[in-house]
């Protein structure tokens, strides 16, 4: 006597919605974020006021975007006590919003320094670093943002695990701001050094973005613990 | 703010028009023509029942005001002054014992092994068919076996005509109700029950005696009575088992078991003997027996209900 | 080094006796004691397969949990493990069920002495319309056990944590409990045979969620003395209180159109729970298909 299983019906419609939401809005912010490191880049090239009060106001609906998005996770596991891979996702919503949140406030960071930007337009070899760096974070957020938006395993892997070329360009920029020398040299170093190392944060975040994904995708043990740094 | 403030004239008519779907039909004239025809049902079935014991008591009344020892202490005779109902009730109580002895526990026996011990399958459908159909014979057919059967071919054993042939008769009348009856009781007996018995390690048996059977009595001790009661109410096979009409000389004692194998008698068929009777004094003499038949099967079913709501109340 | 386990004969249940069976080691060192080993077992009932092909270990002192849509086969498994199918006429078993080695349907093994070693608990509460004390007794005394009935009836009381509030009332017909009371009475009566194995049958379903934790924490406490395998529908339920979790899930029959259940997948709990290897297993825990 043959078996066969049994035709399968799709349940639980309302929270499959809400997981379906969930996974958008989270890219809606991931966008939100992208804008704000977009207007940071061109505030960092020309040190433009009012990119930085746009970018500012952007920051608070980041904000207020977390706080909801968050909220509705908690409510999620209240209600629906999900499980396997229901739980993962949320969890992993939770704390790549967290990361999201982190990367806007970074983008902020650098967009504060726009009162110094003579400064960091003194010296060019620095200048040249920082725009080249600012270049690379955001690139490498929006494989992050790909990565999310696809639920890609490669390039959440690729986000994880792989060197990067930004953080040659980081050391380099160590090493000219040592290198410097005249009667701004220190404020100088001090600005460049909080943009760089804003910048070289950014990217950090977006890999944990990618390592959150990658555990949110295969539910391996080892995984959890590889983005926990 | 209140309710009606809210309300527009639209509002206002929609409420009404809900009052009034709400308060409407109600008639239900079926209904109420069918409910008519229950009742009358039951007046008619209590009327009949009703009309019955006042012609009995009508006409028996007088048995009991004017000789009533006399009539409870003195056997069968040929004068309606002088008949009593004493041997009648000596050989209805009889009867009762043999049914007692025999017919329940083969009966109870017969029913636990079916439900509780035989594997279902064709051939216990095909008893139980069975079964159910002996319940039905007509009586006559029981009178008939038990003329040729204990009357005459073990006359040896019973004595030919006698309380014990009809006794025995009487018992495998009512056996297959009482395994009927007895059968229904143990089956509404709960599987839950056995399960939990089985469970703890009980056997089949220890299942059957300390869960199943207790549960089930109340059931069983109302099917017995009711076999009980039929058992001593059926004329046809004492007449066939020769039951005595006119004159029965013997022994006076109440209880003799010398008197199994004797000549005998029993209350349907005395009462059926004076009832035909054409003479006088005999319509009342034979109500007066039919009193006592009534006094005699109520006081059973009051024993009956009383120990079925005792064992019922032991199992709450 | 399985137990001499004599399953012909009946038990002579001695209170002097130590029959506690060796307790499992304290770390995570050797896997637990095998009591139960199913092997290719199906379950028939008359022509119709309600179960096939069943392979599963239960370990000693855990709580392995059958979980699974309906008819699929779950309390039909359970049911062997105590030979309860027997009571079904039409029932038919195919395969080996060993306990403790020992196959359960051998010929020669009388299934009185395999359900006064392995306890049974029913879906809904079925205390005996008798006391309380006659309820717990019962067991005992139908095994024959020589000791202080009192004690015993006690004992299991407490053990189903029970006593305290029943003890002044022991006399007391059992039907007049609440229902979260009556299960823990089941529960006394299944433990005064001092069994080794518990088998629940989806035991809180009729109760109240307030009577369902105060079994579950029974469960919990009494895990070490008993090896329990419960059978549940409300998977919350089997992820809080299993070690480990049986999925069942039914497959329909071309020609019949009849429904038989199948073993998918066992695992711990935990995996069962987190990351499931099966996609029918993943499918049924988080409710995405049914």
């Amino acid at each position: 006597m043959s078996t066969k299983p049994l035709p399968l019906e799709p349940m639980r419609h309302v929270f499959r919605e809400e997981l379906d939401q969930l996974r958008l809005q989270v890219e809606l912010m991931g966008l939100r974020v992208d804008e704000n490191l977009e207007r940071m880049r061109q505030n960092l090239r020309t040190g433009d006021e009012i990119v930085a009060d746009a970018a500012f106001t952007a920051d608070n609906e980041i904000d207020a975007m977390n706080v909801s998005l968050t909220e509705r996770c908690y409510l999620l596991l209240g209600r629906e006590s999900p499980v396997a891979s229901d739980l993962r996702f949320i969890v992993s919503v939770l704390r790549i919003v967290s990361e999201l949140e982190r990367v806007g406030d970074l983008a902020l960071r650098v967009v504060k320094l726009t009162p110094k930007h003579h400064l960091l337009v003194r010296s060019e070899v620095v200048f040249d670093i920082l725009v080249t760096l600012s270049d690379e974070a955001v690139e490498y957020f929006r494989v992050a943002l790909r990565a999310w938006s696809a639920q890609d395993l490669r390039l959440a892997t690729e986000l994880a695990t792989q060197n990067r070329n930004l953080d040659l360009y980081y050391e380099r920029l160590i090493s000219e701001l040592k290198a410097l020398e005249g009667p701004d040299a220190v404020r100088i170093a001090i600005a460049a050094f909080a943009a760089g190392r804003a910048l070289e944060r950014i990217a950090d975040h977006s890999a944990i973005i990618g390592a959150r994904l990658r555990y949110l995708i295969t539910g391996e043990p080892a995984h959890l613990a590889a983005e926990v740094r | 703010m209140s309710f009606t403030s809210t309300i527009g004239v639209g509002g206002e008519a929609a409420a009404r028009s809900i009052e009034a779907q709400l308060k409407r039909g109600g008639g239900d004239t079926t209904g109420r023509i069918f409910k008519l025809l229950l009742q009358l049902s039951l007046v008619v079935s209590v009327g009949v029942l009703v009309v019955l014991f006042v012609d009995v008591f009508a006409t028996g009344t007088s048995v009991f005001t004017t000789r009533a020892e006399s009539f409870l202490s003195s056997g069968i005779r040929t004068s309606a002054d002088a008949a009593g109902v004493f041997q009648a009730i000596r050989g209805t109580l009889w009867i009762g014992v043999f049914t007692v002895v025999l017919a329940f526990p083969i009966g109870i026996a017969a029913a636990v092994y079916l439900e509780e011990y035989a594997t279902k399958g064709r051939l216990t459908n095909f008893i139980d068919l069975n079964i159910r159909n002996l319940a039905g014979v007509p009586s006559i057919v029981y009178g008939i076996l038990g003329l040729t059967l204990f009357v005459q071919r073990f006359e040896g054993f019973t004595g030919g005509r006698t309380l014990m042939a009809a006794g025995i008769t009487l018992a495998i009348l009512v056996l297959p109700i009482v395994i009927i009856t007895s059968a229904e009781a143990v089956r509404a007996v709960p599987n839950s029950l056995r399960e939990a018995g089985y469970g703890v390690g009980a056997t089949r048996w220890e299942v059957t005696r300390t869960q199943v059977l207790p549960y089930a009595l109340p059931g069983i001790i109302t099917g017995t009575v009711l076999a009980l009661a039929r058992s001593i109410g059926e004329a046809a096979p004492l007449l066939l088992c020769g039951a005595v009409t006119g004159l029965l000389p013997g022994r006076q004692g109440l209880i003799d078991p010398s008197q199994l194998t004797e000549r005998f008698t029993a209350l349907p068929i005395v009462i059926a003997d004076w009832a035909r009777t054409p003479r006088e004094g005999f319509d009342e003499i034979a109500a007066a027996a039919i009193i006592v038949t009534l006094a005699i099967v109520l006081a059973m079913n009051t024993l009956a209900i009383a120990l079925r709501n005792r064992f019922e109340k032991k199992r709450n | 080094m399985a137990p001499d386990i004599n399953l012909t004969e009946p038990a002579i249940v001695d209170e002097s006796v130590d029959v506690t069976p060796e307790t499992p080691g304290a770390a995570s060192g050797p896997v637990p004691e095998v009591v139960f080993e199913v092997s290719d077992l199906s379950v028939y009932y008359g022509d119709f397969r309600a179960v096939r092909d069943v392979n599963i270990a239960v370990h000693k002192h855990e709580i392995t949990a059958f979980i699974g849509p309906s008819g699929c086969g779950k309390t039909t498994v359970l049911r062997c493990f105590n030979r309860m199918n027997d009571l079904i006429d039409i029932a038919r078993v195919e395969g080996n069920v060993s306990y403790h080695g020992v196959d359960l349907y051998d010929r020669e093994v009388n299934p009185v002495e395999v359900r006064r070693r392995i306890g049974m608990v029913f879906q809904k509460p079925n205390p005996f319309p008798k006391s309380i004390y006659d309820n717990v007794a019962y067991g005992p005394k139908i095994a024959g056990v020589k000791a202080n009935m009192d004690d015993v009836v006690e004992k299991a009381l407490r053990g189903a944590g029970l006593w305290d509030e029943v003890k002044s009332r022991l006399k007391a017909s059992g039907m007049g409990l609440s229902g979260g009371q009556q299960q823990r009475l089941c529960i006394a009566r299944a433990i005064a045979t001092e069994p080794e194995v518990l088998l629940m049958d989806e035991p809180c379903s009729s109760l109240d969620p307030i009577a369902t934790a105060r079994i579950e924490d029974l469960m919990q406490e009494i895990k070490d003395k008993y090896t329990i395998v419960i059978v549940t529908h409300n998977m919350q339920q089997a992820a809080r209180v299993s070690d480990r979790t049986a999925f069942f899930t039914t497959e329909v029959n071309a020609e019949s159109d009849t429904r038989t259940g199948l073993l998918v997948e066992v695992g711990s709990t935990d995996t069962m729970f987190s990351n499931p290897g099966d996609e029918r297993t993943e499918n049924y825990v988080t409710g995405r298909f049914g």
